[in-house]
């Protein structure tokens, strides 16, 4: 004969609290699945900030509106023209929003000479409006400049900097 | 047995109250596993469109270089490529992420899908460098060269090895054999191969007929589109397509066309090349250059040969030609900047830029004799 009575109470309070149990389980997981997903997410956004901002520098290095030419032979690389660096600055704030957006995004890109005098030229300024981190990639390049050498162009020194804005 | 009320009311509320738990359950990680689905799915589609942007950057900056991506990892997918009012897109097809791109030309057919991706770039010269033309396809994508002029079919042959190109004579048309191909071009350099409602080859009257398409020079400067229609060649522009280039070898506008899907993509991504000039102008001569008021990089050229009068003794051809000759650079990019915005609104009248450009060139060449060179 088989008797159920307060053996099936017992058993009603043993499943309960198995569920119980269960879902703490389960609400434990899904914290850790939700803090690993945060700190993963926090990784991938660096990761991405990271490869933009080797995409930003690496459009700016190889701009025509910068690059060093000579005729119809190939561009010097890592040579800025500074005939062409002083005005570029007009161009891209002019048309920052239907066009130079599109390139950089929200970045600012300026050109540190360091010799032989030290200068700043800012190309392009986009700040982000609630930016919360910044990605500074450097670059050195050389500044031609054909109007103060004596028939010669003089070869100037100093470095890009490519800050993109998360 | 006796089995006591309790016991069978237990009994029952136990199976039913298992079924119901286990149903939620299931349902719960069904409901996660459809989910996670859908999110990979989102995942890799975004993840691909970053990955290709990050190619296409690197490419587009490695001047000439062709690289080759293995996308074995994508074979069941087929990537998009599509330009309209002078942006581009591109993306996985039937997903719904998408690539949006104003700024640098992207020629390529209008699908791909295999396991090898070919990116390759050449500069786009007007007469200076306005930017770099990426050219895009894939291993198994086929180009078959028809050409009596044996120096451009040398040099095609030449600058796109990696590209899957046969050169192939005209009386062996009807022999082509695309075998598992994904998509036929055929490029007619001359226009004695492939005619409007002509016959396509005897072998890819089989091919869907959007995997089938030519690409026709005729003239020095013009190009015609054709896409198979059934057994015919449908043309697909009305009026010939200009190409707007200096010539020469390795010349980016012919090579744009013959990577370009159809006319309208060409000519979108075309329109991103002449925006772009509109804005070097500007940086090499200033904003006000189509009413004549010089500055810039030119407008330090006159400054500097205004302020050393003592060059216009030794070195009178510098200021001459950069304002006093006829022609001279201040007068010719006020010319090719007034032919700029007028191509922008009227594509027609965009072939008249290849002679604003000649002309700086020839000046710029004089000019690299003794003097500050515009480029």
């Amino acid at each position: 004969m088989i008797y159920f009575g307060k053996k099936g109470q017992l058993h009603m309070t043993e499943t309960i609290a198995v569920m119980f149990i269960f879902f703490v389980l389960i609400m434990f997981a899904m914290i850790f699945y939700y803090k690993y997903q945060q700190v993963a997410f926090k990784e991938k956004q660096e990761e991405l900030l990271g490869a933009r901002a080797m995409d930003k520098t690496l459009k700016a290095l190889f701009l025509p509106e910068l690059l060093c030419t000579k005729g119809e032979a190939e561009s010097e690389d890592n040579c800025f023209d500074l005939m062409k660096l002083r005005h570029a600055n007009e161009t891209f704030t002019k048309y920052l929003t239907n066009y130079y957006f599109s390139v950089f995004s929200y970045a600012r890109i300026s050109v540190l000479q360091l010799y032989p005098e030290q200068k700043e030229f800012l190309l392009y300024d986009k700040p982000k409006p609630d930016a919360v981190s910044g990605e500074k990639t450097y670059f050195v390049v050389i500044l031609k400049d054909e109007i103060v050498g004596n028939s010669l162009p003089q070869y100037n020194f100093g470095y890009v900097m490519v800050e993109v804005y998360s | 047995m006796v089995i006591g009320k309790k016991g069978q009311i237990e009994l029952t509320f136990n199976w039913m109250y298992v079924l119901i738990a286990g149903t939620v359950i299931l349902l719960f990680f069904v409901g996660i596993v459809v989910k996670q689905k859908a999110a990979s799915e989102q995942r890799l589609s975004i993840d691909v469109l970053r990955v290709m942007d990050s190619i296409f950057v690197g490419s587009g900056v490695s001047e000439k270089t062709k690289n080759f991506i293995d996308i074995s990892g994508l074979a069941d997918y087929t990537l998009y490529f599509d330009c309209g009012n002078g942006v581009g897109h591109y993306g996985l097809k039937g997903t719904t992420a998408d690539s949006e791109n104003a700024v640098d030309p992207i020629f390529a057919p209008g699908e791909i899908q295999g396991t090898q991706l070919i990116v390759w770039s050449l500069p786009y010269k007007l007469p200076f460098k306005v930017i770099d033309f990426l050219f895009v396809s894939s291993s198994n994508s086929i180009y078959y060269l028809f050409s009596d002029d044996t120096d451009f079919a040398n040099e095609f042959s030449n600058v796109t090895q990696g590209f899957n190109v046969k050169y192939t004579i005209n009386s062996k048309y009807n022999e082509i054999d695309p075998g598992k191909s994904f998509q036929v071009r055929l490029i007619d350099n001359g226009g004695l191969v492939v005619k409007k409602n002509g016959q396509v080859p005897l072998k890819l009257k089989g091919m869907d007929d959007d995997k089938v398409s030519a690409v026709v020079f005729t003239g020095t400067n013009q190009v015609d589109y054709y896409q198979k229609e059934g057994a015919l060649w449908r043309k697909l522009n009305f009026n010939p397509v200009q190409i707007i280039s200096l010539g020469g070898e390795r010349d980016a506008a012919k090579y744009g066309a013959v990577f370009a899907a159809n006319d309208k993509d060409y000519q979108c991504n075309m329109k991103k090349a002449f925006v772009r000039l509109k804005y070097l102008n500007e940086v090499y001569s200033g904003a006000d250059i189509a009413l004549g008021k010089v500055s810039g990089k030119l407008g330090e050229m006159v400054e500097y040969y205004d302020t050393h009068k003592e060059l216009e003794l030794t070195r009178p051809d510098c200021i001459g030609n950069v304002k006093k000759y006829d022609p001279n650079l201040v007068a010719l990019m006020q010319t090719h900047q007034l032919r700029v915005s007028a191509c922008l609104l009227q594509q027609s009248s965009c072939a008249d830029l290849i002679n604003s450009a000649q002309d700086i060139k020839k000046v710029n060449t004089a000019l690299g004799v003794d003097c500050i060179t515009l480029y």
